[in-house]
């Protein structure tokens, strides 16, 4: 290996990138930018869902039950149907998420100490909105429950009912008030951080598609010289947005960086080294950089946010998927950014992934170096 | 006109094939993608593996760990000591952990003590399954502790107090509230949007860095010929991705199609003509197909927000959901779920295929006058 050859493809790489200067604020910022837009979404939780309202019973104490359901800013009533076709086409629209009905005859058996009946109908298409509203419709109703009985017991002393007998005490390790962010911050960092990957199988595909390969073939240059200097510049590229990205991390989004810095930034490094080393292999086989797009973004966008354990977790997959999992690098560091960031974790816990990380640079550069063809 | 369109559609395809790898690619590789996908979104986040350190040994607590097994969201097994769960729950091997402190039974069975304590770590850093952990647990807690508290009070014979309200729950559309049946239509809206916007954001720039737009602006083309021509390959080919991935989500995924089907061909042709648009628009401005494939990485990530995978747009603040509007997808996956799990008509959601049609005429119109602008520079 001649570095002088190395460094003067680097060079003229590098300057590939820079010249256009659109391209090269784009490379390192559009990571940034997709963190900062994302995180945003991360940081809201699920509040008000909107319920629609169907009282036939209109009585003093179905008012009150009424105002228990609005009580917090769990629910919002949004409609009030009048009839029960108001119901299935304000659900069929999907206007409100659920709805209450409060049958006629509601107040007057709550008052003779007669079961009451109440009617909830939700709409499970979003099922993790329907059992937002399912627990709130039913945690309000219990409470309002336990208040008839309390006061039709008043005077007998009797209050074994309204004590539960099981204190729950939650202890969330390593993100005490469980926010998104905590948890999917560092995890999106390696997504956006494979943009340069992407990037840089465009890189090589171009050559081919200009025609400027054979020139390159021409030279005295060696396979693995010309492959490492188209690697490097890109890798420096996503380097110099890791800083930006915890920037945005920490004081952007409040989320605590417990771990090391300089290992931080030397993961990183690896983790850029294994998507480059797998995007050039890609491009050994595709001659446009239409194909060398469309394959990586399969590759890196969709198994990146699907697949990589950013919201299933990783221990859950079936084990056909955990295989592919294994073999993407999004899925080690989408763990090792978790680990370093909310645990502090070190190189000792994280040895698994930082093996596997590079155990996936070195296998895929070696077959790329192996299957490129310097001929023309 | 339409001979002029026609020529240019036929030279698009004959780049295309041309590539052997490129068409096969652009159909099978999603398809493929979405196979992996959903079958990860069908099984959800349960069996978490659960660390159970149980201090008590007693019936009730082991009737409590038989309860946690059968939410189906705990996989619980036995340690011995706190290092052991502090170390599972570190090395990322266990996702939960119970704590039932010595005393448990004794506790419960004394109607006139406080009440037992047990304790739930969960990881944190997941925060997904954090949150599955917690609110399943809150929810055993309760109705566990509810029959228990009812039966003390049976035994000793104190009058029992019938709960005054019979809460009937009636979920409508999606009976078993089935994840998949949400998480899947999002899965496929999303491959789709992205794929069509991608294959559309590269068209022009790819003539633009070849310098070969300047050749097809001498010839008598007009701007507007010119981005029907270039997306006539691309809607083909996003449409017939299309239709394959929904053939395989309603065959192999079981998700159910309760609409009309061929509502839902023609709604989703005119979707993709208007989500390759997007595509188009940002082709015809970018310089080369670098700069092409960044901006649409980062337009396809904030579609994402948008399309209710992982973040319901319901219940996001106004000004989010004001932003969301300017992306088709958000109005395409409501028409899309509507017809798939509701079986609703155009005349439940015409607000939102209004809002698709007057975007579609926004991006076309921005996209020819771009392309009339940058014509030569």
């Amino acid at each position: 290996m001649n570095w002088r050859r190395v460094l003067s493809v680097m060079r003229k790489e590098w300057w590939h990138i820079t010249r256009d200067k659109t391209s090269f604020i784009l490379l390192i910022i559009s990571p940034v930018l997709v963190m900062v837009t994302m995180g945003y979404a991360f940081s809201i939780d699920i509040k008000d869902v909107g319920i629609g309202i169907l009282d036939q019973d209109l009585t003093p104490l179905s008012r009150e039950y009424l105002a228990q359901l609005s009580s917090t800013n769990a629910l919002r009533i949004e409609a009030w149907p009048g009839s029960l076709e108001d119901v299935d086409r304000l659900m069929m629209r999907g206007e409100v998420k659920a709805v209450v009905i409060i049958p006629k005859g509601f107040g007057r058996d709550l008052q003779n100490g007669e079961t009451a009946d109440l009617q909830v109908i939700i709409d499970g298409s979003d099922p993790n909105t329907a059992g937002h509203a399912i627990r709130h419709i039913s945690a309000h109703t219990e409470h309002f429950a336990t208040q008839q009985v309390a006061e039709s017991l008043q005077g007998t002393g009797y209050t074994g009912e309204i004590i539960s007998p099981i204190d729950l005490r939650l202890r969330p390790w390593y993100n005490p008030s469980l926010r998104y962010t905590v948890s999917m911050i560092p995890a999106l960092v390696g997504i956006v951080l494979s943009v340069p990957a992407m990037a840089a199988s465009l890189a090589l595909s171009r050559e081919r598609e200009w025609g400027t390969l054979e020139g390159l073939i021409a030279t005295p240059i060696g396979k693995n010289e010309l492959i490492l200097g188209k690697l490097v510049p890109y890798i420096l590229a996503g380097l110099l947005s890791v800083p930006l990205l915890m920037v945005t991390a920490v004081y952007g989004y409040n989320v605590p960086f417990k771990g090391s810095i300089g290992l931080y930034l030397l993961l990183s490094l690896i983790y850029l080294f294994a998507t480059m080393a797998i995007s050039l292999f890609i491009s050994v086989f595709i001659k446009s950089q239409q194909a060398a797009i469309m394959a990586s973004m399969m590759i890196f966008l969709f198994s990146g946010f699907f697949l990589s354990g950013l919201l299933m977790p990783f221990a859950l997959m079936g084990p056909l998927i955990k295989m592919e999992a294994m073999l993407m690098p999004t899925t080690h560091f989408v763990i090792i950014s978790r680990n370093v960031f909310t645990k502090g974790a070190g190189i000792m816990e994280l040895r698994a992934y930082i093996l596997a990380l590079m155990a996936i640079g070195v296998i895929f550069f070696a077959l790329t170096v192996l299957m490129f063809k310097k001929k023309l | 006109m339409i001979y002029r369109i026609w020529n240019l559609t036929i030279k698009e395809f004959t780049q295309l094939f041309r590539d052997k790898l490129l068409a096969p690619l652009i159909l099978f590789g999603p398809l493929a993608e979405l196979l992996m996908i959903a079958w990860s979104s069908l099984q959800g986040i349960d069996h978490l593996p659960t660390a159970v350190l149980d201090l008590d040994n007693s019936s009730a607590s082991r009737a409590l760990v038989v309860a946690m097994e059968n939410t189906e969201t705990f996989d619980p097994y036995f340690v011995d000591s706190l290092d052991y769960i502090t170390a599972d729950v570190q090395g990322g091997r266990a996702l939960a952990a119970w704590v039932i402190p010595r005393g448990f039974e004794a506790h419960l069975l004394d109607t006139g003590s406080s009440s037992s304590a047990i304790q739930l770590i969960v990881d944190g850093s997941d925060v997904m399954s954090a949150q599955t952990a917690v609110e399943t647990a809150q929810g055993l807690a309760a109705s566990y502790g509810q029959s228990l508290r009812l039966q003390t009070t049976m035994d000793s014979g104190l009058q029992t107090m019938d709960t005054p309200l019979d809460l009937s729950l009636r979920v409508w559309f999606n009976e078993e509230m089935k994840e998949s049946n949400y998480m899947i239509p999002s899965e496929l809206g999303f491959i789709a949007a992205a794929i069509a916007a991608m294959l559309a954001s590269m068209v022009i720039a790819k003539e633009r860095e070849l310098g070969t737009l300047e050749q097809l602006m001498v010839t008598p083309i007009r701007s507007s010929e010119l981005v029907i021509g270039k997306s006539i390959m691309a809607v083909s080919l996003g449409y017939a991705l299309f239709l394959l991935m929904l053939a395989m989500v309603v065959i192999f995924f079981g998700v159910p199609l309760r609409g009309s089907l061929p509502l839902l061909m023609a709604l989703s042709f005119l979707y993709m003509i208007v989500e390759l648009g997007w595509g188009l628009m940002i082709s015809a401005f970018a310089k080369n197909q670098m700069q092409a494939l960044l901006i649409t990485f980062a337009v396809i990530m904030v579609m994402i927000i948008f399309s209710g995978y992982a973040f319901p747009v319901d219940t996001m603040p106004p000004l989010m959901q004001l932003i969301s509007n300017i992306f088709p997808l958000k109005h395409w996956l409501i028409i899309f779920r509507s017809i798939l799990l509701k079986g609703a008509g155009i005349r439940e959601f015409w607000p939102d295929l209004l809002a698709i049609f007057i975007l579609g005429i926004i991006i076309y119109t921005g996209t020819i006058f771009l392309l009339r602008r940058n014509k030569l520079e």
